[in-house]
């Protein structure tokens, strides 16, 4: 019986062992698949040049030996053609062609290899006597090139102290102003569930849709020049948004992600609130201590970690703010580090993923940086907090 | 009794399991991705379109080009695909072109030709630069021109013509807008595709080419011109406008220039209150630019057969001519009847013909040779406006150095100079010799 019941035990203790690794199991294929791949494909890109040599095949098939290298652009005569036809799988017949072609590669040498199709231009398949190297193999190779180009692009620095601005002016704003809303919610007066509601439906709208509401206020014939207009407070609309207003680009930005998203910023600290045990408000009270030193001494030391939460996540938010300043300012003359990142990568634009990925591995390290601090920060303040 | 009439019944509701996919099968259905009316409304209007089309059902898939490209590849890398017909901009094909992925639509081509003729610039588009390969099929072209409300009409200065307007009496015109309404009512999609402004009209009406005289005195006067005598005439907002049409209809703007198929709204709700117009003229001659789009079978198009009738049935006159009422893009065979045009509509193709057919024109196309790299050409031209004309910089300077960017663009992938820069041997050089 006794030895059973150990058994047991045993059994589960061996069992329990592996419970935890199988229930974190998931999320970690998740993170790694959707998070990590990405991850290390963006630092690959951002650190890496394409391969600049053609390999020449001795075979006319890809995993034939080398026979020499060859460097892009390299006019190349052509010694002996393979056209072959490849059934597909719709029974049509596709021609895979093939030349065995002889250049001067980096050093010089003539070298002779065989080459697809597409890997060189050639006018005619079957009878031009000359084609160019138009691309290599995935050769990568460490580079900073992409690293310097993006802290010499004349866009960076405006991009990066725009962002930075933005930060500075919007999150204290919003930090300001979600605490009051938490207050008044909290403090439960009459018709607070249609406060909650109304503080709550930016929440629901995309920074898209944000931004062309306030583009829609601030424009020429928008709302706002209408209402000045007729008021007779402005004979003519004024123009906020143009080249020389920066001030007022940003002004209308930080206007716009104030009223989006102060909102998430105002659901964690209201949960943080609830969390406050009324004993010690109470006990503040009984003390005679005002609304400004409970405010002061009370709730907001023990508001604290959903503070630092509300940080961390506003700022890596706001990092990223994108949708709001093309929708608004139309994103080419004003921008920001992720208005540079899609850019950067939009076929239609300038369609370089290495200097896209460049850009996001430097806002992924900003924010990286800028959580680590955080995280510090609420580190040495529970620590503070038991101390004392 | 009962069980003998669920037997019939149970026997009816297998045949019909079995039939219906039999009769769905039957007539084939062909998927065309494309990123081209890959707008809601576009799309709603292109399957009315579409549902013309005898030869089977079409699934339409419209797309982006990023997400559309990685399909294609995707497909190819696993021998199969869903998708029998791509439609895209020019500027898409490089990719697919260089990757090999496309059949050879030579001898579609040639049956069509039989039937229609189909544009020869636009057919030697579709070869890429290649003699013996036809990579696409020309679908539809579409172009930019001026467009104004009528309002403006009364500031044009004395003795201009809109038709035959120069870039002098743009800018005067835009000053005399300026000084009677007290606001700058020329306006330019600076946030959508200006980049084409400055490719297409503005570098070859001044200097006779795209890119190889960058750096040109021309091209610097060109720059001096903008910066002093036209932009302070041109609305600020311009910088965050995409869509020329909303200006036009708000009446921010009184004069515009965009893509056809972005100016159109403005002519289908109030055709009476607006012109369109051919670009302006200058020293050199008219500059425009024409857009296309082509249509591609890729080798891994589960019916190749159904796909080139697809193609087939989009360059009919009745095709072509319902995508030019409907969504604004222009036919590519000659011989569409245009009668039945809206008004604003036939507004629009008349400024359309007149820009095509005038004796000054100079015919700007985009880059073959550039191949996936094509997007670095618009910022190279995005960034010499930004530099001299929004942030004041020193024209020859910020010139200079961005024709070195170009020179080594060019370098890089090699592409002989285009259309209207004289052909060349070998990558294109500029003439200041970077």
């Amino acid at each position: 019986m006794r030895l059973r019941r150990r058994v047991e035990s045993c059994f589960f203790m061996k069992r329990n062992r592996w419970i935890p690794y199988l229930l974190l199991l998931p999320s970690v294929i998740y993170l790694a698949l959707f998070f990590l791949y990405p991850m290390t494909q963006a630092v690959q890109l951002a650190f890496t040049r394409e391969g600049q040599f053609l390999n020449l095949r001795a075979e006319p098939n890809d995993t034939a030996v080398s026979t020499g290298a060859l460097l892009l652009q390299t006019e190349v005569r052509i010694v002996e053609r393979s056209e072959q036809q490849e059934t597909l799988a719709s029974g049509a017949q596709r021609p895979v062609f093939w030349y065995r072609v002889q250049a001067e590669d980096e050093s010089g040498a003539t070298v002779e290899g065989w080459v697809s199709i597409r890997n060189v231009f050639i006018e005619n398949r079957r009878t031009s006597e000359t084609a160019r190297v138009t691309s290599g193999e995935a050769l990568r190779e460490f580079s900073l090139v992409h690293v310097n180009r993006m802290f010499t692009d004349f866009r960076f620095d405006d991009a990066l102290w725009t962002t930075v601005l933005l930060i500075i002016l919007i999150i204290p704003a919003q930090f300001v102003l979600a605490i009051i809303m938490a207050l008044v919610l909290q403090s439960q007066p009459r018709f607070s569930t249609l406060f909650l509601y109304v503080y709550a439906i930016p929440l629901g709208l995309s920074d898209l849709v944000a931004g062309i509401l306030w583009f829609a206020i601030f424009t020429q014939r928008g709302f706002l020049n209408s209402l000045l207009v007729n008021a007779g407070v402005l004979d003519l609309p004024f123009i906020f948004i143009q080249a020389g207003h920066l001030g007022w680009m940003i002004m209308i930005i930080v206007l716009a992600e104030i009223w989006r998203a102060t909102s998430i910023v105002m659901v964690i600290i209201v949960s943080g609130l609830q969390a406050i045990p009324r004993d010690y408000l109470e006990a503040g009270e009984v003390f005679g201590a005002s609304l400004w030193q409970r405010l002061w001494h009370i709730i907001l030391p023990l508001l604290k970690p959903s503070l630092q939460v509300a940080l961390i996540l506003r700022t890596i938010l706001a990092f990223q703010v994108f949708a709001i300043v093309i929708a608004i300012t139309g994103g080419d003359i004003m921008t920001v580090l992720a208005n540079e990142t899609f850019r950067w990568y939009d076929p239609a634009r300038f369609n370089n993923p290495n200097m896209a990925a460049t850009y996001s591995v430097f806002i992924m390290l900003i924010s990286l940086g800028v959580s680590l601090f955080y995280l510090r920060a609420v580190r040495s303040q529970e620590e503070a907090v038991q101390t004392t | 009794m009962t069980a003998k009439f669920r037997l019939i019944l149970f026997s009816l509701l297998l045949l019909t399991v079995i039939a219906v996919p039999v009769i769905a099968q039957d007539g084939s259905t062909v998927t065309l991705i494309s990123t081209q009316f890959n707008v809601v409304e576009e799309a709603e209007k292109f399957r009315g379109v579409l549902s013309g089309f005898e030869g089977g059902t079409v699934e339409f898939v419209p797309s982006e080009e990023g997400p559309m490209l990685d399909l294609v590849r995707a497909e190819a890398q696993s021998g199969s695909g869903v998708n029998d017909v791509i439609g895209a901009l020019h500027g898409t094909y490089p990719t697919l072109a260089n990757e090999d992925l496309l059949f050879d639509l030579t001898d579609l081509l040639a049956t069509i030709e039989a039937d229609y003729d189909v544009s020869d610039a636009y057919v030697e588009l579709g070869r890429m630069g290649t003699e013996d390969y036809q990579y696409y099929v020309p679908w539809m072209q579409a172009t930019y021109t001026m467009a104004a409300s009528n309002e403006a009409l009364q500031y044009l200065p004395e003795g201009a013509d809109v038709n035959t307007l120069t870039w002098e009496q743009l800018a005067a015109w835009a000053k005399n807008m300026f000084d009677a309404t007290g606001e700058a009512k020329l306006g330019f999609p600076v946030a959508g595709l200006f980049h084409r402004f400055l490719q297409g009209y503005f570098f070859p009406s001044f200097t006779g080419g795209m890119v190889t005289r960058f750096n040109s005195p021309e091209a610097a006067e060109a720059f001096t011109f903008l910066r002093d005598e036209l932009w302070p005439y041109v609305n600020p907002q311009s910088i965050s406008y995409e869509f020329m049409n909303e200006p036009l209809l708000s009446g921010e703007v009184l004069v515009a220039f965009d893509h056809v198929a972005r100016l159109k709204p403005a002519f289908d709700e109030r055709p009476a209150d607006f012109i369109a117009f051919p670009a302006p003229i200058g020293p050199a001659g008219r500059g425009f630019m024409p857009v296309v789009a082509g249509l591609a079978v890729p080798f891994t198009s589960a019916d190749p057969e159904a796909a080139q009738a697809l193609i087939s049935y989009m360059l009919s006159p009745e095709a072509q001519s319902a995508v030019l009422t409907e969504l604004g893009f222009y036919p590519v065979i000659s011989g569409v009847d245009m009668s039945g045009l809206s008004e604003g509509a036939a507004k629009q193709a008349a400024a359309v013909t007149a820009q095509a057919t005038s004796e000054d024109s100079i015919v700007a196309l985009l880059p073959i040779g550039l191949g996936s790299r094509g997007g670095e050409l618009n910022q190279i031209f995005r960034d010499a406006f930004t530099r001299i004309v929004i942030d004041g910089g020193d024209i020859q300077t910020a010139l200079d150095e961005q024709a070195a960017i170009l020179q080594t663009l060019l370098d890089e992938t090699g592409a002989p100079c285009w259309a209207p820069d004289p052909v060349s041997e070998g990558a294109c050089q500029l003439e200041s010799g970077m």
